[in-house]
């Protein structure tokens, strides 16, 4: 435990100290500027790490939220006269307000589209703060005066401090929302939003949210910027510099504070670099080795194709015949970045914190701390009475693809405390079925209720709000994340403490409550030993299982599975039917799709038979096994009565 | 201000507006084969107008210039697709955004390095003599930019649709997989279709430089506005990104006109973000269906 937070925490603690304690012993205004900007840049490369890290888009947008801070904090100084805190504030709530508003359109697009649109709001900000002369002073630009800080003018050590104990904090609360539910649902949304939505965690929310956020970072940065330079202009906020934070964000490493602040050192240091001969060719050149060194790397070792290696290497060399050859390295500064981010994107897509990180992992081994002892499972899934009453009714529900009609008109009774089957051949329209009442499909008609209240449509975070869950018959499980992270992610309810307390670190009472509980339903469904084993490492059959667990985390009152059996071998069918049978003993009413036949015989009590997407028979399995219409639908029209006489 | 100058700034915008549909264009013949486009389309449009304007200079004549112009963009093309996508396509990730935003840096710093950072003018043969038409001034040179588009729009859909090549390009299009289990390299037909765009781009260089003269920044300008416009008809209707691009170039110039040339950006982008917000697949695009 102490071995842990040394190694942890103490490299934070050192970091801290020492750039603190600078100003104390170099009086040089020149390089306490640069050091104030690192802090400054630190901030802004933790905000811009939110969307291009943790949501894994590239955003082209920080940098109109830099600029929006930046002159919100130089307005309410110039006009309205306010004093160092209210700037400073006024700065983070533009840059969270507009950061949302941006978000709520942006967010549900994906990859090209949201660059696109942060793209063009990056250059409707540029426009705005150009042409709105009369607020912005425009292309003139606009000078400030540094107010007091507390009733005290501030001196150039002073404001540095003010700036690194901001970038600490930032720093904490980052760490304390990347350990909460937050950090666990960014990652989940990543490698399925389908399921984070099916689990009732909410991409689109979680998402707004992170954009907010970081953009209010990225208007504190501004703030910070404005009171620093003490004069703005528009140009300041352009393209070039989105593209020199992107090359810190990727260059550092994404998903990493530490990576942030690298990042942050090096958009600092790259003016130094550029206008210095003698420095430009000592880094170009430690590049192309680099380059050159971890290219034959990974071609020896067959890790890397030969594009990956080579390119950077290419490009590195560039760099250094370019250092050479140029007069003014100044002037050729865009294809130089171009260069830089070109050979890290390819050679180094993990940035050097995610190359340092492993090898640092390799060096100290560090145990995951202890899990609680898991929780009863009376808690975690309470027993409910089973009154045989109507849980699940289908009326009529059609769902129409143009011409293709996947369901139609199907009408279906689902009995609380059953295990209701649901056969049919492929291409029957089962899984369409389950994706209309879960939410995916909007019907096209019919209704759906559940005890009588109208189902939602179309949305899978609703339904899943009714107290639905469902598994997916092509997995859709949160690879990245551990198997016990997996189930936390789902559990409904666990997480009561809001956004901002998170922040300051008070979740992690709740945190251990949840681990107890996700706990509980790994034991349940045999994966307890599993529960620090990252999910895309389990078997097949596991992941199966584990799809049940985190179904099972939502309470559900309701719970489908699709065809959970697929692909299994026969001592895996064995224990998916004793599992099920566990979670009927503990009320839970289920929609079981399979192709089985024998686990729906041994399982169900009322089977309904979909073909050509309507109901052609439903009864008990044996009733339905020797339906003479399911006979014909999985093996084909009986030879007449007349052929059968002749032959 | 009169109807007879809102006439004319209108289809003087209209006209501008069939280029931002061509280069619009050039995103969809790569997004129909390989779902990427290129961040730096600008950069290609700017960099082949500048050779282009080089071979001029170097008294090739302007038939030679026009084929010289878009080999050269086809070969650029070919090589964003080398450089800067392949790879990101074959990790299927999103890389080539980044990638392609890279690409296009390193060739504007390279024209402004090359070619200076100053507009140049761009000679042509072609008049520009204003004609009087229905009350409203063209030039010829005007024409000559609507005459291209169309022309080479057409071309590329009649290649699509009657040679071999382009009918595997079509079934590339439309389902990737079951093109490469017939036989047809995936690849191959992404390739085409970069090599496709940056000729395209390079023709639509070749077509405005003449108007609006020849400099670095006219690459960040005219992809923005493209942007809007292959965003807002959808990046799969090569009939939406016309009706949307003469649309947008209209709007625009009626903006720049009323609300002043600062603004005249601003009506491309805000469409672009409400289009985005409202219809992701475009006013004209086909709605796709989520399957799990």
């Amino acid at each position: 435990m102490l071995r842990r937070l040394v190694l942890t925490r103490g490299p934070e603690l050192a970091v801290l100290g020492f750039l603190a304690a600078i100003p104390l012993f170099v009086t040089n205004p020149y390089a306490l500027g640069l050091l104030t900007l690192l802090a400054i840049y630190g901030i802004l490369l933790i905000g811009l790490d939110v969307t291009v890290g943790y949501l894994g888009q590239v955003n082209l947008s920080h940098v109109a939220f830099l600029g929006l801070g930046a002159y919100a904090a130089g307005l309410v100084v110039v006009r309205l006269h306010g004093g160092f805190t209210f700037s400073l504030a006024a700065a983070t709530l533009v840059g969270l307000v507009f950061g949302g508003l941006l978000a709520f359109p942006a967010l549900r697009l994906e990859g090209p589209q949201f660059a696109l649109a942060t793209l063009s709001f990056a250059t409707l900000t540029a426009t705005a703060l150009n042409e709105l002369e009369a607020l912005t002073g425009g292309a003139q630009g606009l000078s400030i005066l540094r107010p007091p800080f507390l009733g005290h003018p501030l001196s150039a050590s002073g404001f540095f401090w003010l700036c690194l104990a901001l970038f600490a904090l930032v720093w904490m609360a980052m760490r304390n929302l990347l350990a909460s539910q937050w950090g666990r649902a960014f990652e989940a949304l990543r490698d399925s939003p389908i399921a984070t939505d099916a689990m009732g965690v909410g991409t689109y929310r979680h998402k707004v949210a992170a954009f907010a956020l970081g953009s209010a970072l990225g208007g504190l940065a501004g703030g910070l910027y404005a009171l620093n330079f003490l004069y703005l202009q528009p140009q300041s906020y352009s393209y070039d510099l989105m593209v020199i934070l992107l090359l810190g964000v990727v260059l550092g490493g994404r998903m990493s504070l530490w990576g942030a602040f690298l990042g942050a050192c090096l958009v600092v240091l790259l003016p130094n670099l550029l206008s210095n001969r003698l420095l430009f060719q000592v880094f170009s050149g430690l590049g192309l080795l680099l380059a050159a060194y971890s290219g034959t790397r990974g071609l020896v070792k067959k890790t890397t194709r030969p594009f990956q290696a080579l390119a950077p290497v290419v490009a590195m060399g560039l760099l250094v015949v370019g250092g050479l050859k140029v007069q003014n390295t100044e002037d050729w500064r865009k294809a130089i970045f171009a260069l830089m981010l070109f050979s890290v994107v390819v050679g180094l897509p993990e940035g050097v914190m995610g190359f340092a990180a492993k090898a640092l992992s390799k060096l100290f081994h560090l145990e995951p701390p202890a899990l609680p002892p898991a929780a009863s499972l009376d808690e975690v899934l309470p027993a409910r009475a089973s009154d045989g009453s109507s849980l699940l009714r289908l009326i009529d529900l059609k769902q129409y693809f143009g011409g293709v009609k996947a369901v139609d008109g199907v009408s279906m009774n689902v009995v609380s405390g059953a295990i209701h089957g649901l056969i049919g051949p492929n291409g029957s329209g089962k899984s369409t079925l389950v994706n209309v009442v879960s939410g995916l499909y909007t019907p096209t008609s019919g209704e759906m209720t559940l005890r009588g209240r109208l189902l939602p449509t179309g949305s899978l975070m609703r339904v899943a709000g009714f107290g639905v869950a469902r598994t997916f018959q092509n997995l859709q499980i949160f690879s990245g994340l551990s198997a016990l992270d997996n189930v936390m992610v789902a559990l409904r309810g666990a997480y009561r403490t809001p956004m901002p307390l998170v922040l300051l670190g008070a979740a992690r009472g709740e945190e251990r409550k949840a681990q107890a509980d996700a706990l509980a339903l790994l034991e349940l469904t045999g994966l307890g030993v599993d529960a620090r084993t990252p999910a895309k490492d389990l078997t097949y059959g596991s992941q199966r299982l584990l799809e049940i667990a985190r179904a099972l985390a939502r309470r559900p009152e309701l719970l489908i599975l699709d065809e959970p059996a697929a692909g299994l071998a026969h001592p895996d069918v064995m224990r998916l039917v004793e599992i099920i049978r566990r979670i009927a003993s503990r009320g839970v009413t289920m929609i079981l799709i399979e192709h089985h036949m024998d686990v729906v015989s041994e399982l169900c009590t009322t089977v309904t038979v979909l073909d050509g997407g309507r109901v052609i028979a439903e009864g008990t399995p044996d009733e339905v096994k020797r339906h003479p219409k399911v006979i014909e639908a999985y093996l084909g029209q009986a030879p007449a009565a007349g052929a059968a006489a002749e032959a | 201000m009169t109807a007879a100058v809102l006439a004319q700034v209108v289809v003087s915008g209209a006209l501008m507006g069939l280029v931002y549909a061509l280069v619009a264009y050039g995103f969809q013949l790569t997004y129909a084969t390989s779902k990427s486009i290129n961040f730096g389309q600008g950069e290609l449009v700017m960099v082949s107008a500048f050779v282009s304007l080089s071979l001029v200079n170097a008294g090739l004549p302007y038939g030679l210039v026009l084929p010289a112009g878009m080999l050269f963009g086809a070969l650029l093309g070919l090589f964003v697709e080398r450089a800067g996508v392949r790879l990101a396509l074959e990790q299927k990730s999103e890389g080539w955004i980044l990638m392609t935003i890279i690409l296009g840096l390193f060739f504007l710093s390279a024209a402004e390095n090359v070619w200076g950072r100053d507009d140049r003018p761009f000679p042509t043969p072609i008049s520009s003599d204003p004609i009087h038409l229905l009350g409203v001034d063209i030039t010829p040179l005007e024409i000559s930019v609507a005459v291209g588009v169309f022309a080479v729009m057409g071309l590329v859909e009649l290649f699509k649709r009657v040679t071999l090549l382009g009918k595997a390009f079509e079934a590339v299009s439309a389902d990737r997989d079951a093109a490469e289990l017939m036989g047809i390299s995936a690849r191959r037909a992404i390739m085409l279709s970069y090599g496709l765009s940056g000729m395209v781009a390079a023709l639509a260089g070749i077509l405005v430089s003449p108007i609006t003269t020849v400099g670095p920044t006219m690459s960040s300008t005219l992809i923005l506005k493209a942007f809007s416009v292959a965003v807002v008809a959808g990046l799969d209707s090569g009939f939406g990104v016309v009706v949307v691009g003469i649309l947008l170039g209209a709007l625009e110039a009626v903006t720049s006109l009323t609300v002043g040339s600062g603004w005249r950006e601003a009506p491309g982008l805000v469409l672009l973000i409400l289009a985005l917000a409202v219809r992701p697949t475009g006013v004209f695009g086909k709605a796709t269906i989520r399957k799990v």
